[in-house]
């Protein structure tokens, strides 16, 4: 199958899922930021006591707060949060990702159990790195000379 | 006395790829991202800045533009990129102390590019080789920078395959 078949067949949980830093609702900003720079993410999925999110927080809104006035890093995170924030199952084909990142114009989607707990987080590069698979030569012949991949997402 | 040597059928150079086939794809999106060049995608219009900016300013210009990433620019060449990302890692807990400096001093220098007759294909792996979110493209001819593709720019050119081409 190709490329559009089997995005549109094969489910979520094929993508390589990542293990997104958690934050309650009552913690700083600033605390969301140093689970960002621990994780090396660029989000921190707020949930409730029983795993569900109530929303994401992400470094575009970091700029925003910055911008604004950074006094408002001591905020509590749920103050700032992207909602509604986009979150897909895992059995749900790979084409959803796509189709939840392109209309909410965000980066990152949350993948949920039947239960609605976040079991993990995908996004652009979890898509990139499926869709990459699908031309390896395009991998092997990353330009010589490009600064070492870097073990992080995103820039 | 000729310094040309005479032809002889076995001097005729022979190109081996002549016969060659290209790929057959059955696969619409495959195709388009195997032999569409990088402009496929969109990459204008891009922001930039100068590396003398202050960080403050940088930051301000994220903000009111609502982008995530700025390319720092000497003469349209690419000295840098700076992201939401150099903001998260270097400047957010330490903002007194950076805001005044230099954004050329946490930009991410001699980041990954793509020149414009690169394949679609090119900017998806450098996204998922090197876990760049952004790549700026370069052109080929002059080395000038072109434009920049964002995650929303690539969706949009994925997305608009599974919309009008299933």
């Amino acid at each position: 199958m190709g490329l559009h078949q089997n995005m549109t067949a094969e489910p979520v949980g094929r993508l390589e899922l990542r293990q997104p830093p958690l934050c309650g609702p009552t913690d700083s900003v600033r605390t969301a930021i140093e689970q960002m720079r621990a994780k090396r993410l660029g989000c921190v999925i707020v949930v409730d006591t029983e795993q569900k999110p109530l929303g994401l927080f992400a470094e575009s809104k970091l700029t925003q707060l910055l911008a604004e006035d950074p006094a408002r890093l001591d905020d509590p995170v749920c103050d700032h949060l992207t909602n509604p924030w986009p979150c897909v199952r895992e059995s749900d084909p790979i084409a959803m990702v796509l189709g939840a990142m392109q209309a909410a114009n965000v980066r990152f989607i949350g993948v949920l159990d039947k239960d609605g707990r976040v079991v993990g987080l995908t996004g652009q590069k979890g898509l990139m790195e499926y869709v990459s698979e699908h031309f390896p030569q395009q991998v092997m012949v990353q330009r010589v000379g490009s600064p070492p991949p870097a073990e992080r997402e995103g820039a | 006395m000729s310094s040309q040597l005479p032809k002889s059928s076995s001097d005729e150079f022979q190109d081996p790829l002549e016969n060659y086939d290209p790929k057959q794809y059955d696969d619409p999106l495959e195709e388009a991202l195997a032999t569409l060049p990088v402009s496929a995608i969109q990459s204008t219009p891009y922001a930039g800045i100068d590396p003398n900016t202050p960080i403050s300013e940088a930051i301000q210009r994220l903000a009111g533009l609502q982008v995530a990433c700025l390319l720092v620019e000497e003469q349209q060449k690419l000295l840098g990129v700076f992201s939401d990302r150099d903001a998260l890692d270097k400047v957010a807990l330490e903002y007194d102390e950076m805001k005044d400096r230099p954004v050329r001093d946490v930009m991410t220098s001699r980041p990954v590019f793509v020149y414009d007759s690169d394949s679609s294909a090119a900017v998806l792996t450098v996204m998922a080789v090197h876990g760049f979110r952004h790549v700026p493209v370069v052109s080929s001819s002059d080395g000038k920078i072109v434009g920049i593709v964002s995650p929303h720019r690539v969706t949009g050119f994925l997305q608009s395959y599974f919309e009008t081409k299933q």
